[in-house]
């Protein structure tokens, strides 16, 4: 399981995913129609690792949730385009005032829940409020905190009222799915507006859906999708290669993909992901209240052979936390860079010339175990000595995330747009720039996304500079599907998976 | 075999006896170098990433490497020292629980002896893995907690099988004979139980020693045993699942390693019990 799934984290599970609806760019091989004719009553069969805890997405449901549920059976006002974009979903119209602090919504007339019931404004309100509500887990809660107040004129226009500026209101929009206010029972059953309505779920095995009749858009090209959950990924694999699933949303190592790209009866993908392997040190504990430490540990780690090594020839190097697809992306893989002789230097001039030791506090599953071992040789070369302390995610979020009680650690973070968490001083690793924190307050207070982009790309600078945390690599997003499927999300991005334009070949 | 067939054959059954022994010390005692070489030497350093990512077997690593260009075979060896602390410490750990338990037990008299053989019961009942975790969430996971939980577990065996041998002991006219006579027990213990139920508790301690071999490759296979970078067969195992494919010796190495070990102290204990169990050995003189 990976850990970022659950609300903890920061900015939430969704975006930048691959909508399947617009064009998209490179390498969508498997995006266009295929030539031959497609079942239109096509059952998908899609294997996945990520079974939903529940169907709630503001009950820690995990990843699953999203991935199944999410633009397939609920929807929201927003939806986010592949490159990162936002697109109108159920809202027809907005428009922002000249302050910014007022947000009105028209609502798509005609839609209807799979109940039956009509899309109005008091849903959109019931559902913003869920998300917000004492209880909620979800992942936007507090990006969605800034509403002050939500007035329904009439029934289908909302109008927001926020207590200060946020560019991002739209954009967080896009995760809050509307369900129906007299909807019950959200975590074992559904009333969203999606194209598909939730069949059967059988826990610890399946989850199927199936085409809504009543759908307001095009309808889904297939019939039922369903879902299959496995404990382990060469149970996985397997049931690909004997046909008992057509896709696998998310491959997790590269060495099952030899034997998938060598047959013609299956295509490999390589797409976009945003999940980013952080070496991620605590700021405030020493040694790594000292810059020059943190950068002579960053460029003594060959990120290269460590990519190599975990994903064979996949994944991209970073130099920050900011992946490819976020607006403010700059290539800074030049900033402290593999450079042993300069990290020598560093440690030298911040006055451990002959070293230290330090506690690597290390989740349990992959990759995290290889990495640190990884990091372990490489830091010796250089005179440091890594303990590593293997830890459950149980531990990891007590002990790490909670009560910041360690001196570095490794963690994946799947989010796209999160390099925003370096602004707050409080996060778990402990990373405190006033200016940082400053920018990060202005962007989001922005008028224009030009102004927002100009901000954070100083705040991704500067964190890269000061070696905030050292990111390790940006993980491949690699989809394996039989020949016979076409529109399935190539850059699912950890989690999401739009089934409704998956055609299977008759 | 008939009282007739081995005074007929007693050449032919000591020949089978020594050659069962003969294979096993001959399996355990090839880990039992590779264990103890990797203590002065090994070919590679164990952080020496300079392997290149599966290579194959030959051109400087006798097996290949790991995914981080780590030599195999210097990995099979750190691992078989791993292994072999693990077995020896479960057992010394066992020993002295089990033996000093089960003595108590078989001393003890009605309820309380009851009680003890409840307890062992519900212990042996427990699963070790189970031990294991929980031993692994109250200190950390190390090597040490590892061998510990498995200790803990089979000292619960071993209590069990002493009680029973102690108290045949007991029951015996000579034992009595002494006690009558003002024996002190401990002296009794010392004196009588321990010389006559050895032979047996050896025999179930060798194979006590390849069952915790097995605990410590599972616990370290789940992430609960030595932690990386160590090389335990176990996490070596796991982490060559997902490459199996594409590279075989990853994990086809250690699992063979396993075998030999688990087998040898297996035959080492088999041979053991021809040799020293005194029923089989009357029976057969």
């Amino acid at each position: 399981m990976r850990l970022s799934t659950s609300t903890l984290y920061v900015t939430a599970t969704t975006a930048g995913l691959a909508l399947v609806l617009t064009a998209c760019g490179g390498g969508s091989g498997a995006k266009s129609t295929s030539a031959g004719t497609w079942d239109k009553n096509a059952t998908v069969n899609v294997g996945s690792l990520y079974e939903p805890q529940n169907l709630d997405n503001t009950a820690g449901g995990g990843q699953g949730v999203t991935e199944a549920l999410n633009g397939n059976v609920y929807e929201g006002l927003f939806r986010l385009t592949d490159d990162g974009k936002v697109d109108k979903l159920l809202a027809q119209d907005y428009q922002a005032s000249a302050d910014g602090l007022t947000y009105t919504f028209t609502l798509r007339s005609g839609v209807k829940f799979h109940s039956g019931k009509e899309l109005t404004s008091a849903d959109v309100k019931y559902s913003l409020e869920k998300v917000l509500a004492d209880d909620s887990q979800s992942a936007r809660k507090s990006n969605l905190e800034v509403v002050k107040d939500i007035a329904t004129p009439d029934a289908h226009t909302v109008k927001v009222t926020l207590s200060q500026k946020s560019i991002s209101f739209v954009y967080n929009l896009s995760y809050v799915w509307i369900i129906n206010s007299e909807a019950k029972e959200l975590k074992t059953s559904e009333d969203g507006t999606g194209p598909y309505t939730l069949a059967k779920w059988t826990r610890g095995s399946a989850l199927s859906l199936n085409r809504f009749a009543g759908y307001w858009g095009d309808a889904a090209a297939n019939k039922q999708v369903v879902f299959h959950y496995y404990k382990d990924a060469t149970a996985l694999n397997n049931a690909l290669l004997t046909n008992a699933v057509d896709v696998v949303t998310s491959e997790q190592s590269p060495d099952a993909l030899a034997q998938f790209k060598s047959n013609q009866s299956y295509k490999v993908n390589d797409g976009n992901s945003t999940t980013k392997l952080l070496l991620a040190f605590n700021d405030k504990a020493k040694p790594f209240t000292d810059v020059k430490v943190r950068q002579a540990v960053s460029a003594a780690i060959d990120d290269q052979k460590l990519l190599e090594s975990v994903w064979g020839g996949y994944g991209k190097l970073i130099g920050s936390m900011v992946p490819p697809t976020d607006p403010w992306y700059e290539d800074l893989t030049k900033v402290n860079a593999y450079d042993v002789t300069k990290a020598k230097k560093l440690l030298a001039e911040a006055g451990y010339a002959k070293g230290f030791s330090f506690t690597l506090d290390t989740p349990n599953y992959d990759p995290h175990p290889t990495a640190a071992t990884f990091i372990k040789s490489q830091l010796a070369k250089v005179g440091i000595t890594v303990k590593i302390n293997t830890i459950t995610p149980d531990e990891w979020y007590t002990k790490v995330y909670k009560n910041h009680d360690f001196t570095a650690t490794l963690q994946e973070h799947v989010n796209d747009r999160d390099l925003v968490w370096y602004g707050n001083p409080d996060f778990y690793w402990g990373y405190d720039n006033k200016q940082v924190t400053q920018w990060v307050a202005q962007a989001e207070e922005a008028t224009t996304t030009a102004q927002q982009t100009e901000l954070l790309k100083k705040v991704n600078r500067q964190t890269a500079e000061d070696a905030a945390s050292d990111w390790l690599y940006l993980y491949p997003q690699i989809v394996v599907a039989n020949s016979k499927l076409s529109g399935y999300p190539l850059n699912g991005l950890n989690s999401q998976f739009y089934a409704y334009d998956i055609k299977k070949q008759g | 075999m008939t009282y007739t067939d081995v005074l007929r054959k007693p050449a032919e059954a000591r020949r089978r006896r020594s050659a069962t022994l003969l294979a096993g010390c001959t399996l355990t005692a090839l880990i039992a170098l590779l264990a103890v070489v990797s203590l002065v030497w090994l070919p590679y350093d164990a952080d020496d990433t300079s392997g290149g990512r599966l290579a194959g077997p030959g051109d400087g690593h006798l097996l290949g490497t790991d995914k981080l260009g780590r030599d195999l075979f210097t990995q099979l060896m750190t691992g078989s020292r791993i292994a072999v602390e693990a077995g020896l410490g479960s057992v010394t750990i066992a020993a002295l629980i089990g033996v000093t338990l089960g003595v108590l037990a078989a001393f003890a008299q009605g309820w309380l002896d009851d009680t003890l053989a409840a307890f062992l019961d519900i212990l042996i009942a427990f699963p070790t893995l189970l031990l294991a975790m929980l031993v692994v969430a109250a200190r950390s996971a190390t090597l040490g907690s590892a061998v510990l939980a498995i200790g803990l577990a089979q000292s619960a065996v071993v209590a069990r099988l002493v009680r029973i041998l102690v108290k045949r002991v007991l029951a015996q006219d000579y034992v009595t004979a002494a006690r009558t006579s003002g024996t002190s027990w401990p002296r009794t213990v010392v004196g009588h139980v321990l010389p006559n139920i050895w032979p047996t508790l050896v025999v179930n301690l060798a194979l006590q020693f390849g069952l915790a071999v097995l605990a410590e490759a599972g616990l370290s296979y789940l992430g609960l045993g030595a932690p990386p970078p160590n090389a335990s067969w176990g996490r070596m195992l796991q982490e060559a699942q997902a490459t199996f494919t594409t590279a075989p010796a990853g994990a086809l190495a250690p699992g063979i390693l396993l075998v030999v070990l688990v087998v040898g102290v297996n035959l080492v204990a088999d041979g053991l019990r021809d040799t020293l169990d005194p029923a089989t050995r009357r029976r057969r003189s």
